[in-house]
């Protein structure tokens, strides 16, 4: 079976001031569709950034990058910019919601992104439906200053979910929240894979890791072990 | 469908972003609005001083494609015969009148502009001897003075408002299609109107060339754009007071015929040849086509484009506070705009939703100024309409509609031009990581 993700020895350097920085030094990853897999890494340790290049935020130095069996290493950005709305769907440790706008509205504005049209009403009940799916349909109406940490991130992953993605990236979407209310978040976004979704999920959290279907820990670059199940 | 989608995309972010700043976005519109309104005010007031003046000329030199000629007026009888009962053209003689008491000195002898002082000398004849001293001829040596006044007379043959569309300013213009009658009738101009409300004179009136002073009845006022007191009376009342031969007379200014355009080719060829035979030299006979708008567009349009570049200015200053603005908002909205581009929003959409916001501004200043200019244009012209009848009944200029449009459109794009080309170039990986 194709994989959904398939990356062979993905490198990126930074240009900084003094010299050049390695960030990524050869990383191959692959995930298939409905698996889950947890990035574990230091800080600095290049989570992030395979995560951007992996979302096609930006472009890798070196390497093969292969989204259902196609090369999308060197994807022009307007091909990019599609694919970020057809084949991905992310979730930030900061929620990155708009405050001037209520909970499914907030969703909604995944749907207006210049990939295709679809009329307001449908709009709204896709939001709604994907406010639903993470349970707190009940605040769609609310506007993110109204609402806890812990609901705004649902809010965010439901816009994440509401074009229906195949794969899931989430960069520390528990960082800011408390354990109790993280649990809720990463029950969450574990639970679209049951719909066949592929889950990325970095965390500095180890708990969290373990409810992966996979844990990859990121040293220096590269990834030093893969196992099937961490239990911690 | 993917072009109207994203049409309607930046639109709807585009309306979101003006709904949530509203402070900013009024704070946008103020510093344009002015800008704006110069455009439309400069764009109305031109078209209006363009109106105005062609108005003003139509009166004294006829309507656009009007035909003219000035004949000598030795030519008078002819051209009088000629024009009889035709509707297509009209002529008109100029003379002299004095109405008031008979035999004395008039108080505007001469004919000029009655003033407060009780008159003002206009042109006087001249006469110089042998040793080139030259002194004025005086109308009427040795008359007392007395309540009377002179004005110009200008007889004519038919309605030549549809030549020169004088302003009836109270009563009636004359009508020619009843008898005429013993008792003329006249119409003054406003000069003439003010000297017979200020000075009380007899209804009397003194032809040269006439076989009796008559009594006029003035049936109408109307603003001809003269400088002196003047009359307008049907030749054929005149004639009946005096031979069509006096009308030859040097003393009367010569004959001035217009024609209707369209319909001239026959009468110029018949009044040639009939003015040809009456001892009128050919080359004396010139027939002039009225071209007042070609002729006064050149110096319109320049003095429209040296307004309009000073208003150009004021609406650059407007754009300068709709770009600092849309900095400031791009720089506020940098998380916005990079989460936009993290959910598939294309750089060229995300360009569409800056400018279309800032082109949303500029079209709702730009409306918000036509409509105060609108407003602003009624308001002049119900308080000074009274005292400037250029500005009387005034419609607001669609031009200058369409200026303040084309304004608020330049201003919008100008304005969100370098923050849309910002906010397309905003890197998503650094901005969400950061």
């Amino acid at each position: 079976m194709t994989p959904l993700i398939d990356i062979t020895g993905l490198t990126k350097t930074l240009k900084g001031q003094d010299e050049p920085r390695t960030i990524l030094a050869g990383v191959d990853l692959t995930v298939h569709a409905g698996e889950s897999v947890a990035i574990l890494g230091r800080s600095g340790s290049g989570k992030s950034t395979l995560l951007s290049l992996i979302g096609l935020f930006d472009r890798a130095d070196g390497g093969r990058y292969l989204l259902n069996g196609n090369d999308i290493t060197r994807v022009p950005e307007r091909k990019a910019a599609a694919l970020r709305s057809e084949e991905f769907g992310f979730v930030f440790q900061r929620f990155f919601l708009l405050k001037h706008l209520t909970a499914v509205q907030n969703v909604s504005m995944a749907l207006v992104n210049g990939q295709g049209w679809l009329p307001r009403r449908k709009r709204k009940a896709k939001a709604m439906e994907a406010l639903e799916r993470v349970g707190i349909g009940h605040l769609a109406k609310h506007k993110p200053p109204r609402l806890s940490g812990g609901e705004q991130q649902r809010v965010a992953i439901a816009r994440a979910l509401v074009r229906e993605p195949k794969i899931l990236l989430a960069d520390e979407p528990t960082g800011a929240l408390d354990t109790e209310t993280g649990n809720l978040v990463v029950e969450a976004l574990r639970s679209a894979t049951d719909r066949g979704c592929g889950l990325i999920l970095v965390t500095h959290d180890h708990d969290h890791a373990a409810k992966m279907g996979r844990v990859l820990q990121l040293t220096n670059g590269v990834f030093d072990r893969e196992s099937g199940r961490v239990v911690v | 469908m993917r072009l109207s989608g994203r049409f309607r995309s930046s639109l709807i972010i585009g309306g979101q972003g003006i709904r949530a700043r509203k402070m900013r976005t009024f704070l946008s519109m103020v510093s344009l609005f002015l800008g704006v309104l110069a455009v439309v005010t400069v764009q109305a007031g031109s078209v209006i001083a363009q109106r105005a003046l062609l108005s003003d000329i139509e009166i004294s030199q006829g309507k656009d494609g009007t035909v003219r000629t000035y004949l000598p007026s030795k030519s008078s009888p002819v051209a009088l015969e000629l024009l009889k009962g035709r509707a297509d053209a009209a002529g008109l003689t100029t003379g002299k009148a004095v109405i008031g008491e008979p035999g004395v000195k008039p108080l505007n002898e001469g004919g000029g502009p009655l003033d407060e002082g009780g008159g003002f000398r206009g042109a006087m004849s001249m006469t110089c001897d042998a040793s080139g001293q030259c002194r004025p001829v005086e109308d009427n040596p040795g008359a007392p003075p007395g309540q009377a006044i002179e004005v110009a007379m200008k007889s004519v043959t038919g309605d030549i408002r549809q030549f020169r569309p004088f302003r009836v300013e109270a009563g009636e213009w004359l009508d020619s299609s009843s008898a005429p009658s013993l008792s003329p009738r006249i119409v003054v101009n406003k000069q003439a109107a003010e000297g017979f409300a200020r000075h009380k004179v007899p209804a009397e009136m003194r032809v040269e060339g006439a076989v009796a002073n008559t009594t006029p009845r003035i049936v109408g006022v109307v603003d001809d754009g003269s400088w002196g007191p003047t009359i307008y009376i049907r030749s054929d009342e005149l004639l009946n007071w005096m031979s069509v031969e006096s009308l030859s007379d040097e003393r009367y200014g010569g004959v001035e015929l217009m024609l209707a355009p369209g319909s001239t080719a026959d009468l110029q060829q018949t009044l040639r040849s009939r003015l040809v035979a009456s001892g009128v030299a050919s080359e004396e006979i010139s027939f002039q086509t009225v071209n007042s708008l070609k002729e006064m567009q050149s110096q319109l349009t320049l003095m429209r484009w040296i307004f309009l570049g000073m208003a150009g200015l004021v609406l650059l200053i407007g754009v300068a506070g709709i770009l600092n603005v849309g900095l400031a908002t791009v720089g506020e909205r940098i998380e916005e705009f990079a989460l936009r581009r993290a959910v598939g929003t294309p750089r060229l959409l995300l360009a569409g939703i800056v400018l279309a916001e800032t082109l949303l501004t500029g079209l709702l200043t730009a409306a918000f100024a036509i409509g105060v200019g609108a407003v602003g244009l009624k308001a002049v012209s119900v308080v000074l309409g009274s005292r400037e009848p250029f500005l009387q009944d005034v419609a607001f200029p669609w031009e200058a509609g369409v200026a303040g449009v084309i304004a608020g459109l330049v201003a919008g794009v100008l304005g969100g031009l370098i923050p849309a080309v910002r906010a397309a170039r905003i890197p998503i990986a650094t901005v969400m990581r950061a």
